[in-house]
């Protein structure tokens, strides 16, 4: 495995008119991991994952993919927005809408070909919506919505992901289909950070967490990081049954 | 805009004659009809992609805030020594595009700032440029023909007017000189005004000159008589060549960025993280919408022009769910809705005999002088038009059609009330009060329904063999028992709620 971090971030700070997002952020991500990213709301989840695709201005800090500046490594990054963030009345399929994941690949210009159908194809049938192709998007539930967005993800054949709330009001097979997801993902050596809220899944469906609040409150192994004590830094012990949480997940 | 001209010249005569061009052109009604055919196409192909993004009322303030960027453009080439200022000039475009997307960044500026809300930030922007620029039109350009009247309505009846010419043959200038066969020679007072005196006074001298002598163009040569055959010329409305670049151009644009533009309109942050630049895409876009709206005011004037830009799209959306199809139908139907509309200002609607006769009936009864004359603005005409379609496609379209989804509620309602009476034969069927619940004669009282409704519903379940009657008492088919099984079924499992109420 490479010895290069995945996602290296040094010193953070994106601030909207003057009111800090995120603070002094310094966060490594080695390669091949399942990251989660866990805070309350407000607490610079997405901002982070925003700002380490470079899509909003840095205060001041560095974001380094791969050893790269992130324009650099485009190529190696994939990124799932919050299904929210689109307007599903868009007048277009499915398999366009994953196909979208290969533009950045196929660069200006150039239009999707025979080669970047096949692709689409397969990605559709990996995450079980083949049936779904020439959908129209805005007939989709919202698991398929996800599901195609993951698909998207997919055909961008990157080494680092992040998505963000994937998992945010899915039904159970959609969550089974992106779980299943993650772990081929991270078989096949990727690394996906995901900006998480449910609490409860975070020791099972991820190996590293990222405890935040503005600032980093905790960062590693989810087995040494996600602590009582940890959630409650982070939640600011406004979350009900933590100790329950997490002595359940934790033996 | 003259080489194009030109070389279009060129094309069209190779299809047609002269003599049968120049009769096109210099027709009012003729270029009235190109020009709005091209007003239409062009602006449809920006249009859908501002209707995508929910920026159809940031249409309206470009195509009034680019007027600012004319005047100002225009007044600078006044000042500015060396350079000719007039309403041609290609740098009154560049000023109108920078305007346009000066709107749209001041708009998100004040957005941002959140002093006001979403759409107020426009209805801030858009008269205050709008207010300079009427200011500086009436205080410092007297006179140049550039009023706001013209500016705000158009007049797509005139664009013939303003035309170029474009010289073919015997086009050679004439140079006179006093040795030329064709000189005239004529005599005048040198010392007349001098000594003011008369030519007829005796004191007066006299000295020979050329009377005509000079350069003459070829029609000029030709007015004067110098030469003896007409310079072969055709006229070329300015309107017609502008509308037709810009008309090229968004297409161009809109083909080879067809991919960038629609990832950028779906899903920005993707496009962006991506390395493909939606808001640099997003600028060229409203440039094209700036030049766009610059080249239509002449013809259709900076309060209609909108609906150029967003009626043909939103009634292609009504129609198709494909962004490739919108693209093809909204231009199309936008060409369609300014060839009709144009014959409606002339009182034709659609080819419709009666309109012409409801036109006199309504001039008879209500005295309306001059009605019947139905000689409207054109450009009024082709958004009524325009509107009609799109009344049309909401009727008829076959997505979210109001027939369709009439017909579909009427289907629906029916269904249920069939599944409700077979519902009620298999329940009392083969029961002791079988003969009285479902005698044919008193199944109405049961129900609840008309007799009426009752033996409609009754029909439609004989025809597909549902029902079949035994000694005036009701009894299900196999068929029928089939398909209240299949609607039990779903009913069990949440699926068919009584949706047909």
């Amino acid at each position: 495995m490479n010895q290069t971090p995945a996602l290296h971030i040094e010193d953070l700070t994106v601030a909207f008119d003057s009111r800090p997002a995120l603070w002094d952020v310094d966060l490594v991500v080695p390669e091949g991991v399942l990251m989660a990213v866990v805070g309350p709301n407000g607490a610079g989840k997405t901002t982070l994952v925003r700002a380490a695709l470079d899509l909003i201005p840095r205060a001041a800090g560095s974001v380094r993919i791969f050893g790269e500046s992130v324009a650099r490594a485009r190529g190696l990054t994939g990124y799932v927005p919050q299904r929210s963030s689109v307007d599903w009345d868009f007048p277009t399929t499915v398999q366009d809408v994953v196909m979208m994941g290969l533009y950045g690949r196929l660069g200006w210009l150039r239009r999707p070909g025979a080669a970047e159908r096949l692709r689409t194809r397969q990605a559709l049938e990996q995450i079980g919506i083949a049936d779904l192709a020439t959908r129209q998007i805005s007939q989709l539930s919202g698991g398929q919505q996800q599901r195609t967005f993951l698909a998207r993800a997919l055909v961008q054949d990157a080494r680092v992901y992040f998505m963000d709330e994937p998992f945010a009001a899915v039904d159970a097979i959609t969550e089974r289909a992106i779980v299943t997801l993650l772990q081929e993902l991270r078989a096949r050596g990727r690394t996906v950070v995901v900006v998480h809220h449910d609490l409860q899944s975070v020791p099972d469906y991820f190996d590293q967490v990222t405890l935040l609040n503005v600032e980093v409150i905790a960062s590693g192994p989810t087995a040494e990081v996600y602590s009582e004590d940890n959630l409650r830094r982070t939640f600011g012990g406004r979350v009900a049954g933590i100790a329950r949480l997490t002595e359940e997940a934790l033996p | 805009m003259a080489i194009l001209e030109a070389l279009l010249i060129d094309l069209t005569l190779r299809v047609t004659d002269l003599q049968r061009l120049n009769a096109i052109l210099g027709d009012p009604q003729t270029s009235a009809l190109i020009t709005g055919a091209l007003v239409a196409f062009a602006a449809a192909l920006p249009g859908t992609f501002l209707l995508l993004r929910k920026l159809a009322m940031t249409t309206d303030a470009i195509s009034h805030t680019v007027l600012l960027g004319i005047v100002l453009a225009f007044l600078l080439l006044a000042a500015l020594p060396g350079l000719e200022a007039d309403l041609n000039s290609p740098w009154l475009i560049l000023g109108a595009a920078l305007a346009g997307v000066a709107t749209v960044l001041l708009t998100g500026a004040i957005q941002r700032s959140g002093l006001v809300k979403e759409d107020a930030a426009l209805g801030l922007v858009f008269p205050l440029l709008f207010a300079i620029a009427i200011i500086l039109i009436s205080r410092l350009t007297d006179d140049v023909h550039l009023d706001s009247d013209a500016v705000i309505l158009g007049e797509i009846g005139v664009v013939w007017a303003d035309a170029r010419s474009h010289c073919l043959q015997d086009c050679d200038e004439v140079h006179i000189t006093p040795d030329d066969p064709r000189a005239e020679t004529g005599r005048r007072c040198t010392n007349c005004a001098e000594l003011d005196i008369g030519p007829r006074d005796p004191a007066a001298e006299f000295e020979e000159y050329c009377v005509n002598c000079g350069r003459y163009t070829a029609a000029e040569a030709w007015r004067a008589r110098l030469v003896s055959r007409a310079p072969t010329q055709v006229f070329w409305p300015r309107a017609i060549t502008s509308m037709l670049l810009v008309a090229l151009l968004n297409l161009a644009f809109i083909l080879l960025f067809y991919k960038e533009l629609k990832l950028g309109t779906f899903d920005p942050a993707l496009a962006a993280a991506l390395g493909l630049r939606p808001a640099l895409l997003n600028t060229a876009l409203m440039v094209l919408v700036s030049i766009t709206a610059v080249a239509a005011f002449d013809a259709v004037g900076s309060v209609l022009v909108v609906a150029f830009f967003i009626i043909p799209p939103a009634t292609a959306w009504l129609l198709s769910d494909r962004l490739a199809h919108i693209l093809l139908l909204a231009p199309l139907g936008g060409v369609l809705a300014s060839l009709t509309g144009y014959e409606f200002s002339r009182g034709n609607l659609l080819g419709i005999a009666q309109m012409r006769d409801l036109l006199l009936l309504l001039d008879k009864t209500i005295g309306l002088d001059g009605f019947i004359e139905w000689n409207t603005s054109i450009s009024a005409a082709i958004v009524l038009m325009m509107f009609l379609f799109f009344l049309l496609a909401w009727v008829f379209s076959p997505r979210q059609g109001l027939l369709l989804s009439l017909l579909q509620h009427r289907a629906r309602r029916q269904h249920f009330a069939e599944q409700l009476l077979l519902g009620h034969v298999h329940h009392h069927q083969g029961t002791a009060e079988a003969a009285s619940e479902l005698a044919q004669d008193r199944l109405h009282l049961h129900l609840g329904w008309t007799p009426r409704r009752t033996q409609r519903v009754l029909m439609r379940l004989r025809l597909r063999d549902l029902v079949a009657s035994e000694d005036g008492a009701l009894q299900l088919t196999a068929r029928g028992e089939r398909s209240v099984r299949r609607f039990m079924a779903l009913r069990g499992a949440g699926g068919a709620s009584p949706a047909g109420d």
